[in-house]
């Protein structure tokens, strides 16, 4: 999931916001991360979508100086094998303002 | 002699390729010995499904890819693996662990000269040669039909197993077919859409997770729906997701998980005099699968 901010312009003015969701197992030789079942051998971590359980995220970003309203994307993908393999999942925007 | 003749011809017509039992020595004998392209003579449908699905490529990965290939390089190369071995003569059937479910006909009757042919047709990038091999309506239908052995015993030659008993079924080989206990449940599939680390190898790795997921997170959470319910909904023996279809995959991921955002702008009073511009974005995913996401 990508989390991006634009200002009214169009301007991108925050760094983008990254949360990974996946297995992420070891050889259990070495404390590297294994992609390939050939070379894993067991999960270390879990931060996958689990059934029957919600993922909650909290982002905050500071808007810079002047700014009082930004586009918020956040994109929902699945990547295959590689980051460039990319199924679109959702992809939500949302203009925020500081202003009542 | 016409006589002779004739018998020849009839006993030549009545044996298979190879006689039950015996274990092919090439990747055509092995994709002879469980080709299901018959099928398609009456199950048009469900056998058009399953030429879309990646049980009709096991060995191929997600578009056009041979997954296989780092445990067929040359050990020591890069990329290979604790599998590989100096040359392809010297690899067997052991070699390819990924067998276990990627190709389980492999395990129980290929000799070791199929992993040899596989090694070569792998460092050549022959897709059409490995494409041969498949999860074919044989490995399901029977192979992998009774997993009660000690009570019901092994698949019975010449029978294929399915949701209900059909006595008489319209087959050269396979003349009838058998009720499974399992094949409703999810205990079938995850025959190989595991249960984590193989840990019955000489040198243990990990594939899917699915099953262990699916008993762990899911059963142990109150759900009560299949692999069956969501994945073969109709008798679809595509087993979506094809990953090969983008624009399918994406859908299906969107109707299983759900994406809520919410957001907030508002100045932030750290401390007197010093208000902070922020936005703040909360994000909620749930799913309908039942099982983790990502996994196989």
């Amino acid at each position: 999931m990508i989390t991006k901010f634009k200002d009214k312009d169009g301007k991108a003015i925050e760094k983008k916001e990254e949360r990974h969701y996946h297995p992420q197992a070891t050889n259990c030789r070495d404390t590297k991360m294994k992609y390939g079942a050939q070379w894993k051998v067991a999960n270390i971590r879990d931060t996958s979508l689990q059934p029957l359980q919600a993922k909650k995220e909290s982002m905050e970003f500071v808007l810079p100086d002047g700014v009082r309203s930004a586009d918020v994307t956040v994109n929902l993908f699945y990547e295959l094998t590689t980051p460039a393999q990319k199924y679109p999942i959702h992809s939500i925007t949302k203009t925020v303002s500081l202003d009542k | 002699m016409m006589l002779l003749r004739l018998v020849l011809v009839l006993t030549f017509l009545a044996v298979p390729l190879l006689s039950y039992g015996q274990k092919a020595k090439t990747i055509d004998e092995l994709a002879k010995m469980y080709d299901a392209s018959r099928c398609k003579t009456c199950h048009a449908e469900i056998y058009a499904q399953w030429e879309k699905s990646h049980h009709a490529r096991p060995l191929m990965g997600v578009k056009g890819g041979l997954m296989l290939t780092p445990l067929a390089l040359k050990k020591g190369e890069k990329g290979s693996t604790a599998f590989s071995e100096d040359s392809p003569g010297k690899m067997t059937i052991k070699n390819y662990p990924c067998f276990k479910c990627h190709l389980p006909q492999a395990v129980t009757s290929a000799e070791d000269s199929v992993a040899v042919e596989l090694t070569e047709a792998l460092l050549a990038k022959d897709a059409a040669k490995v494409g041969k091999l498949q999860i074919t309506c044989i490995v399901c239908h029977h192979d992998k039909a009774i997993i009660h052995k000690r009570e019901l015993g092994a698949p019975e030659k010449g029978v294929l197993y399915g949701k209900r008993d059909i006595p008489v079924h319209m087959d050269s080989t396979f003349k009838t077919v058998k009720k499974s206990a399992i094949f409703k449940d999810s205990v079938f599939c995850g025959q190989c859409h595991g249960l984590g680390p193989n840990l019955e190898f000489d040198q243990a790795f990990q594939c899917a997770n699915l099953y262990g997921s699916y008993l762990h997170n899911y059963v142990s959470g109150g759900g009560t729906q299949s692999c069956q319910d969501c994945h073969m909904k109709n008798g679809d023996h595509l087993l979506a997701p094809n990953w090969n279809d983008d624009k399918a995959s994406s859908e299906l991921l969107a109707k299983a998980i759900t994406l809520d955002v919410q957001t907030l702008g508002y100045e932030w009073l750290q401390k007197a005099g010093t208000l902070i511009p922020k936005v703040v974005v909360n994000t909620k995913i749930t799913t309908s699968a039942g099982h983790r996401i990502p996994d196989g």
